[in-house]
């Protein structure tokens, strides 16, 4: 992964919209994407609230776009991707629903005419792996859901949306203890950056889905991991859906599914720790592509993986005596 | 990194003061206002933190009916303790990461969060920023 950069070196990664149609609506879909035009597809989903730029690591990481074509993409309301424009969106709180969200998914895999894509994503884009694994096991090779569980409750807060809280602070910061304190700083604090960058309500919006409307604890038997090889990836920092309910969701489903714990991360891998999650999740494709024969460990560690992780660096030196 | 004092004594709470008031952070992004007193309550002890402008203005041990406060952090001297170690452990890193596995998850071992919760996300970034800072003040300055 190269992460220095030279004056006047442009990165390889390329953006683009494509419309597709979602409950029967044109959505104007802003999307990444990086690696060969015949690469085994990629398509990556961000966290709720947030938007594409989560993947910029993974767009950059020579290792994995030899061989994949990475695509993230910003839901509607998310990043670049605006409200439809035929609709009277402002009439309406924007509100976030499994069969919305497994819509998009599978209307962008299609508008972008992906074959046997690989789909991943972080917290409510782990947990759709769960519906899409449900609903459309044909659709894809196979489904990596990050900070995935059957049911992830308590996210879905008011303070999120209210007008007299500063929202745009305190949707970042409100998951700032998601990510593992060991994770570099610069890279956390981008994460909440990119937060910072949500409209008015979406947050809490895609929170409706994480936390009331997504709930497989007495479905996961629905959850078609025989048809759809499902990894249910969970760091070891994510409170919200834990390393151990990441087990617990794989062992309810069965054939198909297999847990992994991301040891010295947490919620946001991708953006808070990209070194780290890069390597871990080369592992996890390595699986899903054949080119890994051995199982895959029940906990990923950085030496696994062959990190070397940075220890905390004092924060500011104390006041002089 | 060793601990050069004890934690939670009087010089402990004295140093933390004086990290608290000397962050770059705490007084930016409208942390400079944030002005609401609470308390931090480790096993028994109760100390209340009067804020003024983003700063520690006084330290009151056992505050009493004569007192007010808008919100305050309950737990065991256990939990403290992983608090603020300088790489927590998990669940007990971050205030609201504690919080929720005792709130939401019923667990015990775990911080948990008092009083008035619209007060406590109106001012979040602030108090998250407070508290993480025991952690830089137990560890001579370790994040």
């Amino acid at each position: 992964m190269s992460e220095t950069y030279q004056q006047g070196e442009i990165e390889p990664i390329t953006g683009k919209y494509v419309h597709a149609e979602i409950e029967g609506v044109d959505h104007r879909i802003y999307f990444e994407e990086a690696g060969p035009e015949d690469g085994i597809p990629l398509l990556c989903q961000h966290t709720a609230g947030n938007n594409c730029q989560e993947w910029r690591h993974l767009l950059t990481d020579d290792d994995i776009t030899e061989e994949f074509r990475v695509i993230a993409h910003d839901l509607p309301y998310h990043g670049k991707s605006v409200p439809p424009t035929t609709q009277e969106w402002w009439k309406e709180d924007y509100t976030m629903t499994g069969k919305r969200f497994a819509e998009t998914l599978v209307s962008i895999a299609d508008a972008l005419e992906l074959e046997d894509p690989i789909y991943m994503g972080s917290s409510m884009g782990g947990n759709i792996t769960l519906e899409l694994a449900d609903w459309y096991p044909d659709r894809f090779r196979a489904l990596i859901g990050l900070e995935c569980g059957a049911h992830s409750p308590g996210f879905y807060i008011d303070w999120l949306d209210h007008p007299e809280v500063n929202t745009t602070e305190v949707n970042a910061y409100s998951c700032w203890g998601l990510m593992a304190p060991q994770s570099p700083e610069a890279a956390r604090r981008e994460t909440m950056y990119l937060y910072e960058q949500g409209a008015t309500g979406v947050f809490k919006g895609d929170l409706y889905y994480y936390s009331v409307d997504h709930d497989y604890r007495d479905k996961l038997d629905q959850v078609n991991a025989d048809e759809c090889p499902l990894y249910v990836v969970n760091g070891e920092y994510d409170y919200l859906t834990t390393p151990e309910d990441g087990r617990q969701t794989a062992d309810g489903i069965g054939e198909g599914a297999i847990a992994v714990e991301m040891a010295e991360i947490g919620h946001f891998p991708m953006s808070e720790h990209p070194e780290l999650f890069n390597a871990y999740v080369r592992e996890i494709l390595d699986h899903v592509t054949g080119e890994r024969e051995e199982d895959l460990p029940d906990v990923l560690t950085p030496d696994h993986v062959g990190i070397e992780l940075h220890p905390p660096a004092p924060a500011r030196e104390k006041p002089a005596e | 990194m060793a601990t050069e004092t004890e934690f939670a004594t009087h010089e402990w709470w004295e140093s933390y003061k004086e990290t608290v008031n000397s962050d770059p952070e705490m007084q930016v992004r409208g942390h400079d206002k944030f002005s609401e007193n609470f308390y931090v309550e480790i096993g028994d002890e109760r100390v209340l933190l009067e804020m003024d402008g983003g700063r520690i203005a006084n330290l009151v041990p056992n505050p009493t009916l004569n007192h007010q406060w808008s919100f305050g952090v309950e737990g065991d001297r256990e939990a403290w303790e992983e608090f603020v170690q300088e790489t927590p452990p998990a669940f007990n890193h971050e205030i609201i990461a504690s919080h929720y596995r005792s709130a939401v998850r019923n667990e015990d071992g775990h911080l948990m969060l008092t009083g008035n919760n619209k007060k406590i996300f109106q001012n979040l970034r602030a108090f998250q920023r407070t508290l993480d800072l025991m952690r830089v003040a137990h560890n001579n300055g370790g994040s």
